[in-house]
């Protein structure tokens, strides 16, 4: 089996897990069971227990609930960003090249934490979910992506491509989707749309953190549901304070680490030949 | 390119928008959302008297007096007070004590991203501790923050946060921020990169058979760039600061703005991101100077004297 597939069953492995991960999460987390505290994975099966008695298990459910499906879309949306700029630039329309830029630059120029703590600001509590920060994410992540997919049509020949194809016979469909985005853009849109899912999950992580450290209600989920960010705190006890949670810490970071190797299975799987 | 002026003009222009910008755009999502705009400021569930807060805040006069009236107070310095990080503190006060524990963090954040631009610039490391990079590159700030944290929690349990232990809690927040999220190993990589490429243009290859060095020929060229990834790297430092600030315990802007979000606190929040966007702002005014002046240097013809031409 070559690198590349080696790397597509990586990625489909590791992306499986998450979504299977969600797909069992409970509704509601378990309660606590005080008799139970702080089992090891050995003790308590499968990955043990935290200092008031619940399953691990459970955070890491529902913590891949909260993220999986907003962190697909803020990439697939990343991705159809970078490919709208990819083919702008392959069109001759300058003036909506220009807007495009214009666009960007503005967008491009705001702080994305600071835009995302006043959409969390303003939006209804009712509306408590990852999924409209992951969106507005995705829009801050775009010019990013619009950029270097631009930058790569413009490599590729730009109209100049399209007309020498358009010569050769080819249709729009051919021209357009199979040898510029399949061919051509697809390494730049697959990683802009990993990278994008990591950190929407990296965000997510952070923004729980920061709410459980200060006993509030987190903007990204509802309160019957747990997030990584829960195990991070559990597991930072035994760090910092020497409470034997440590098993809670390498779960937390398991977690973070299954988010990085789907997004860099996905990106090596779709790197030019 | 006939028209390099375009794109500095553009920057310029969004870099003296983005100010009046942001609230304008706070502005239209409040009126935009379902609800009372004085509810969606501050739900009822949290305050009382809404007719009483439209009126203190304008919110009575429609969108564009809210707007025209903040902006024109803003202008005067004047942010209003906080509502419940600080109850009736001046929000300008609250800003006062902690933008510069941001700027002297951002600052301290840029010295590991400034010596990994020199490496790269020089084509260091050499690729063998690529995949190093590459770890540091996916780190997330959450978790090294949480290490740094830890650290002068271990080596200063409860202690007074000056003398010492400020520093070294600045010093551990700074350097989280310019590693993580690939600051470093995004400064290292991208710098190399652009630098190596740079190198392979002829204009190089003749400079050195001239006896020049590549780097006095190259840094010219690339002064635009490099401010441009300057830029968007304290940028990105801005917006990281809030997260690093609030779990090293920095008494910093972004822990406030922080503080303002989770306690729905919109004057703070509305100020803050002002704030954010003029320095964004001043920002993308430099790149956009850096960007005139490399194109000048680019476009002086050397003057020659035509009586000492030989034809």
């Amino acid at each position: 089996m070559n690198r590349r597939r080696i790397y597509i069953v990586l990625a489909i492995v590791c992306f499986v897990t998450l979504l299977g991960l969600a797909w069992v999460a409970p509704d509601l987390s378990s309660s606590a069971n005080r008799s139970n505290s702080s089992l090891k994975p050995w003790e308590y099966w499968p990955l043990g227990t935290d200092r008031y008695g619940r399953p691990i298990i459970d955070y890491a459910t529902q913590g891949a609930r909260v993220i999986a499906l907003p962190s697909l879309v803020a990439g697939l949306l990343v991705a159809l960003f970078g490919m709208g700029g990819g083919l702008i630039r392959c069109v001759e329309v300058p003036t909506l090249q220009a807007a495009v830029q214009f666009v960007g630059e503005i967008i491009g120029a705001l702080p994305r934490m600071v835009v995302i703590l006043v959409v969390a600001l303003l939006l209804p509590l009712d509306w408590r979910s990852l999924m409209p920060r992951a969106v507005v994410w995705a829009v801050l992540c775009a010019p990013g992506a619009i950029d270097e997919a631009g930058a790569v049509a413009a490599r590729l020949g730009g109209t100049r491509f399209v007309e020498a194809l358009k010569a050769h016979g080819f249709g729009a469909w051919r021209i357009y989707v199979h040898h510029i985005v399949l061919l051509n853009l697809r390494p730049v849109l697959v990683r802009q749309g990993a990278e994008a899912m990591m950190t929407v999950a990296f965000l997510e992580v952070a923004l729980s953190y920061l709410a459980v450290v200060e006993d509030q209600s987190s903007f990204t989920h509802s309160d019957n549901l747990r997030s990584w960010a829960d195990l991070l705190k559990e597991g930072y006890l035994w760090v910092a304070l020497g409470i034997d949670s440590s098993h809670v810490l390498f779960v937390g970071l398991g977690m973070l680490g299954l988010i990085v190797l789907t997004a860099t299975a996905l990106t090596k799987a779709a790197e030019a030949r | 390119m006939k028209f390099w002026w375009i794109q500095p003009l553009a920057r310029a222009i969004v870099a003296f928008a983005l100010p009046l910008l942001v609230p304008a755009l706070i502005t239209a999502m409040i009126w935009a959302l379902p609800g009372n705009p004085a509810e969606i400021i501050c739900p009822p569930s949290i305050c009382t008297g809404g007719e009483e807060l439209a009126a203190r805040w304008n919110l009575d006069k429609g969108p564009l007096g809210f707007y025209s009236h903040w902006v024109g107070s803003a202008f005067q310095l004047d942010f209003g007070d906080s509502w419940r990080v600080l109850t009736g503190k001046p929000v300008l006060e609250l800003m006062r004590q902690t933008i510069p524990n941001t700027l002297l963090l951002i600052v301290l954040a840029l010295i590991p991203i400034t010596l990994g631009s020199t490496l790269g610039a020089f084509q260091q490391p050499s690729k063998r501790w690529d995949p190093l990079l590459v770890f540091l590159n996916v780190l997330p700030v959450v978790v090294l923050a949480l290490l740094a944290a830890a650290v002068v929690e271990i080596n200063f349990p409860g202690a007074e946060d000056e003398g010492l232990v400020y520093w070294i809690r600045m010093l551990a927040a700074a350097l989280t921020l310019g590693i993580a999220d690939g600051a470093l190993s995004g400064a290292i990589l991208g710098n190399r990169s652009m630098f190596e490429q740079e190198n392979q243009q002829r204009y190089v290859g003749i400079s050195v058979l001239r006896g020049e060095g590549n780097f006095a020929n190259t840094l010219p060229n690339l002064a635009g760039a490099l401010v441009g990834q300057y830029r968007s790297r304290i940028v990105h430092l801005l917006s990281a600061a809030v997260i690093v600030e609030k779990i090293v315990g920095v008494d910093g802007f972004g822990a406030l703005l922080w503080n303002g979000t989770l306690k729905q606190d919109f004057g703070v929040v509305l100020a803050a991101a002002t704030v954010f966007a003029t320095l964004s702002s001043g920002l993308l005014l430099c790149q956009a100077i850096v960007e005139v002046a490399q194109n000048l240097h680019q476009r002086r013809a050397p003057k020659i004297d035509m009586d000492e031409v030989q034809i």
